[in-house]
């Protein structure tokens, strides 16, 4: 047992005044922490909905012009590059043919695989080289920069409704490399900092590769 | 060979890769004197640096299968190293004779063969995409690309790098003669491992990304020309590499002619597959003809 030392006897047993007050777990800001835990269970649906919605828009704008880093890597999320890739997947399939040799284009579960097992080993290769990032933060990040190929598969399906010619595919084409430039730019500013030196062109290769196979199923979708 | 003692001779000496990683590599062939010098010395200090080094190598190779880390040792080259090893693989001349002992054989990587092999997969997909639309330019048939070429690419191509390295290391591993001169094992001439093998097949398909792309020009005895071209200095380079170990095994020759023939076995499947034009004019048959009818 211990024994106390005298000088802790600044309050004598059974003189201690009441301890009381409140505890609280002083907030950071941040919607999650205890002070948020309880309002969120009162508040509509349609709130929690528009939240994570906005969060997702939000990431969206920042894809689209790269300016500031934290909002994507600090509170990564997959909603976006799901509701990304379900879109392209439904949109690049091959319709079915009863006389073709050839399908026309991948199902829907090849190009689900290829974003996200493609996302997975570009950012496996990015850990494999020391980069100091962590997987679903490359994971969302990859997937959210191909918002810029999305967009220029809508317009590439919008241009197919009209009858074809070169000079349309030809529009097709610039429309898709502009895509997916800029889906590559946005995803080296993002992650090119976490490489070492004298790899970041190691690293950025892949992720090139990665874009440009995704614009290649862009450009040769057809109805035609 | 000089004149050894056997005195010296009977000493251990350590010439495995990754006590030797940080340190200069000694070159068999040029200055055995170096070997009296460092015998010499080490002799003495040889219980000095061994525990240092443990404690350097011990956090390196004690890693498990599962983690990460073990495998970044596979992933420690530079862009330049790369773009090094590339060159090599094609145009030997440009790097030191002794590149594959020195570097490759210490320092293989995974980095290269991966991402070689997937650039591949997908360059011949596209442009066997594109030469099948343009075989089919003139006639009226619509056209629509096939996304399954990429599977069939990727067993081709996957299957080369992996089970042929890995017969040429089980056939070198058990056909080489003991070199009954040479008792110490240097490690320009042990076997050299899977990994260094995979690593060297792997840059040699560099080559075939400009000539996948060439390939779709269509014209057939262009298409003949350049798996010739490319066949035959991606597997001259390759047996210039491995000529040292090849020499050691007693099937010498059977081994460099089967890793020529497998390599233009590839390149002669890629063209003809994916690329080549039909010799014979195609008649147009009955389908034809009524497309063509009702698009008039």
């Amino acid at each position: 047992m211990t024994s106390f030392d005298s000088k802790y006897d600044m309050f004598p047993a059974g003189d201690v005044g009441v301890v009381e007050g409140e505890m609280n777990i002083p907030s950071r800001g941040v919607p999650s922490g205890d002070s948020m835990e309880f309002n969120t269970l009162d508040e509509p649906i349609k709130e929690t909905f528009m939240r994570d919605l906005r969060a997702v828009g939000n990431k969206f704008y920042h894809v689209l012009i790269p300016r500031e880093k934290s909002s994507l890597l600090k509170e990564w999320d997959l909603w976006g590059p799901l509701l990304l890739c379900t879109f392209m997947a439904t949109v690049l399939q091959g319709a079915e043919e009863a006389d073709n040799t050839n399908d026309g284009g991948p199902e829907f579960a090849e190009v689900f695989v290829l974003v996200w097992i493609g996302a997975a080993i570009v950012t496996l290769n990015s850990k494999l080289l020391g980069g100091n990032i962590s997987f679903f933060q490359s994971v969302c990040v990859l997937g959210y920069c191909l918002f810029p190929i999305a967009l220029s598969l809508i317009v590439c399906r919008l241009i197919l409704f009209a009858t074809q010619n070169t000079f349309l595919f030809f529009l097709r084409l610039t429309i898709t490399m502009v895509g997916f430039a800029w889906a590559t730019f946005a995803a080296t500013k993002f992650l090119g900092d976490s490489q070492p030196d004298g790899k970041k062109a190691l690293a950025v290769f892949p992720i090139c590769l990665f874009y440009f196979i995704l614009s290649w199923l862009v450009v040769s979708h057809s109805n035609v | 060979m000089t004149h050894v003692n056997t005195g010296d001779l009977l000493n251990f000496q350590d010439y495995s890769p990754e006590h030797n990683e940080r340190s200069a590599r000694i070159d068999v062939e040029a200055v055995h004197t170096n070997q009296f010098n460092t015998m010499s010395t080490s002799n003495y200090n040889y219980e000095e640096p061994k525990p240092v080094e443990e404690e350097e190598t011990t956090p390196k190779t004690n890693h498990n299968f599962w983690t990460i880390e073990y495998y970044q040792k596979y992933f420690d080259v530079q862009s330049s190293e790369v773009v090094e090893r590339i060159i090599s693989s094609v145009l030997p001349q440009k790097v030191s004779r002794n590149y594959f002992d020195e570097r490759i054989k210490g320092k293989p990587d995974l980095y290269g063969p991966i991402w070689i092999s997937v650039t591949l997969i997908f360059t011949i997909a596209v442009s066997g995409n594109i030469s099948n639309y343009l075989q089919s330019a003139n006639k009226a048939v619509r056209w629509r690309y096939n996304y399954h070429l990429v599977s069939y690419a990727a067993s081709a191509i996957l299957c080369y790098v992996w089970l042929v390295p890995l017969a040429l290391w089980a056939a070198l591993k058990w056909t080489s003669t003991a070199d009954s001169q040479d008792e110490i094992e240097t490690q320009a001439s042990s076997s050299p491992s899977m990994i260094s093998l995979f690593c060297l097949y792997g840059y040699s398909l560099s080559i075939y990304i400009p000539v996948a792309v060439l390939w779709t020009i269509q014209v057939s005895w262009l298409q003949w020309l350049f798996v010739l071209m490319a066949a035959f200095v991606s597997g001259a380079v390759l047996i210039f590499w491995l000529l040292p170990a090849l020499k050691k095994s007693r099937y010498y020759l059977i081994l460099i002619a089967s890793i020529l023939a497998f390599h233009f076995l590839l390149a002669t499947g890629f063209m003809l597959y994916f690329f080549h034009v039909p010799d014979t004019a195609t008649v147009p048959s009955v389908k034809d003809l009524s497309t063509v009818a009702s698009h008039v």
